[in-house]
């Protein structure tokens, strides 16, 4: 089997601080408006009234940290009209923006909302794994990050025998329709994709 | 709805209807020639044949306002092997280019019979495929309200609807220009158009029915689906249930109300002017109702995922 990087994500141990997103933008130089990398608030449950007091009744909480996931059937690649999306002898799937003509379909393919419009340069845009610090030998910026240590990146194979196989938790898709290039550890609390019964508590701004 | 929207909404409606249109030129002119001969035919679909050429330049200049780079778009043509994006916009080039071609060879005369018939066959033919690969673009495992079998039986009703009634009124304004032209010599033009747009008002009846039929089992199956279908026709039904409402009312009213008058009126002559504004109506009234329903389509898709 040819190589494939991965991302690996804790979610057990975030706390959903984001520092993994701003470094993403610091390291990318990347506007407001475009996040490559998102950090997810995913909770359910209510409150319910015993006696004079509010009681919680299955409240939980947990974070996802996500990004592009290099997928294995990169649909963003099959779909995209001017072969702008290709994916690299190590898996990771990169746009090359002067073939993008901005059509903004890998957008409506992409299960994990990755390929994001520049407005100033008018194209698509998405994490690139840094790959150019990674052919140095270095880091991606969210893994270095990290202040809970809860991000790393490897070989996908190498990462599954680690970690095993969870590649999805509520709010991320199930795997099958792109076969992500992510390893998960959950949260005590996660919910399997597909099953979820609560929803995504940031404001819509935010991510 | 921004402007990227509207582009699209534009493009894919005016290329279902020249695409319905081509096709229900095809099926008319080869009757009417078999009946009146081939030049009385002629007067009655050419003028109609070279309307459909700028409607097809207005629809791929609206397609340009999608991109971010439309001074690029040629490269959209480039991954052919595995995007319907690319098939679409290939077939697309292909079947404006057959027919313009066959429209300005049948309004010169140039060339035989036979080859004029080869390329608009041919056009109508690709013309298929191009709503073929149309639809095959919105097949997204990520878009459940797309991915759907109502998707490609809307895109072909739309198609044949438009077309139809499109071609009824450009029929009607066609023999209003003869007349005016040469008043009195009109009689078998007038019995060839008062025929076509009986055959026209019939298939709008039946193309409203299976736009009818669809619709409820597609919200049903939709909502029974996925959560993010669910959401879909919680879209559609909610906040943009007006915009269903008045669809499905237009369609009824263009395609059955003012079609079943059409009929009537076609029967017999001396009606040409109530069946002229019968043909304006229902094609302006389906026209908008077509629009709102590929606004929906355009407004309500809600993705799996993040």
């Amino acid at each position: 089997m040819a190589k494939q990087k991965a991302f690996y994500f804790d979610s057990s141990a975030c706390t959903g601080c984001k520092v993994c997103q701003v470094a993403c933008q610091d390291k990318n130089n990347l506007p407001a408006s475009l996040l490559w990398r998102r950090v997810f608030h995913y909770g359910g449950g209510s409150w319910v009234q015993q006696g004079e007091t509010m009681a919680p009744n299955n409240l939980f909480a947990y974070s996802v940290s996500t990004a592009c996931q290099h997928c294995a059937n990169p649909v963003c690649r099959d779909v995209c009209p001017t072969a702008a999306i290709s994916k690299r002898a190590d898996g990771i799937v990169v746009i090359d923006a002067e073939k993008c003509i901005g059509c903004r379909y890998c957008q409506w393919a992409c299960p994990y909302g990755a390929p994001q419009f520049n407005e100033e340069a008018k194209v698509m845009t998405k994490c690139n794994f840094c790959y150019d610090l990674q052919d140095q030998g270095l880091n991606p910026a969210c893994v270095d990050a990290c202040v809970m240590r809860c991000l790393d990146f490897g070989d996908l194979e190498e990462l599954r025998q680690k970690y095993g196989n969870l590649d999805a938790i509520e709010p991320l898709p199930t795997g099958e329709i792109t076969e992500p290039a992510l390893v998960i550890t959950p949260h005590k609390h996660a919910q399997m994709s597909g099953q979820g019964t609560g929803r995504i508590l940031n404001l819509p701004e935010e991510v | 709805m921004n402007v990227h929207d509207w582009a699209l909404i534009a493009f894919s409606i005016l290329v279902q209807m020249s695409v319905g249109a081509m096709w229900v030129l095809r099926v008319v002119h080869y009757f009417a020639a078999r009946k009146y001969g081939v030049e009385a035919a002629d007067r009655l679909s050419d003028r109609a044949l070279l309307a459909l050429v700028p409607v097809i330049a207005l629809a791929f200049v609206a397609s340009l306002f999608h991109l971010g780079d439309p001074f690029n778009a040629y490269r959209a043509v480039t991954n052919l092997g595995s995007s319907w994006l690319s098939r679409e916009i290939f077939f697309g080039v292909v079947f404006a280019a057959l027919v313009v071609v066959f429209a300005f060879l049948q309004w010169r005369k140039i060339g035989s019979f036979g080859l004029r018939n080869v390329i608009a066959w041919l056009a109508a033919l690709v013309g298929l495929v191009l709503v073929y690969s149309m639809f095959n673009v919105y097949l997204l495992p990520s878009q459940p309200a797309w991915n759907s079998w109502a998707t490609p039986i809307s895109f072909f009703a739309t198609t044949f609807l438009l077309g139809a009634l499109a071609m009824g009124a450009a029929f009607v304004a066609n023999y209003a220009y003869l007349q005016r032209k040469e008043p009195g010599c009109a009689d078998t033009q007038c019995t060839l158009m008062r025929e076509a747009l009986r055959w026209i008002a019939v298939a709008a009846v039946l193309l409203l029915g299976v736009e009818l039929v669809a619709l409820p089992l597609y919200l049903a199956t939709l909502a029974g689906g996925s959560a993010a279908g669910l959401a879909s026709v919680q879209l559609m039904v909610g906040s943009y249930g007006w915009v269903l409402a008045l669809r499905v009312v237009l369609v009824f009213v263009g395609a059955g109300v003012f079609a079943m008058f059409l009929y009537q009126n076609a029967m017999s002559a001396g009606q040409e002017k109530v069946l002229g504004n019968l043909a304006y109506a229902a094609f302006v009234i389906v026209l908008v109702a077509e629009v709102l329903g590929r606004a929906l389509f355009y407004a309500v898709h809600v993705q799996i995922g993040i």
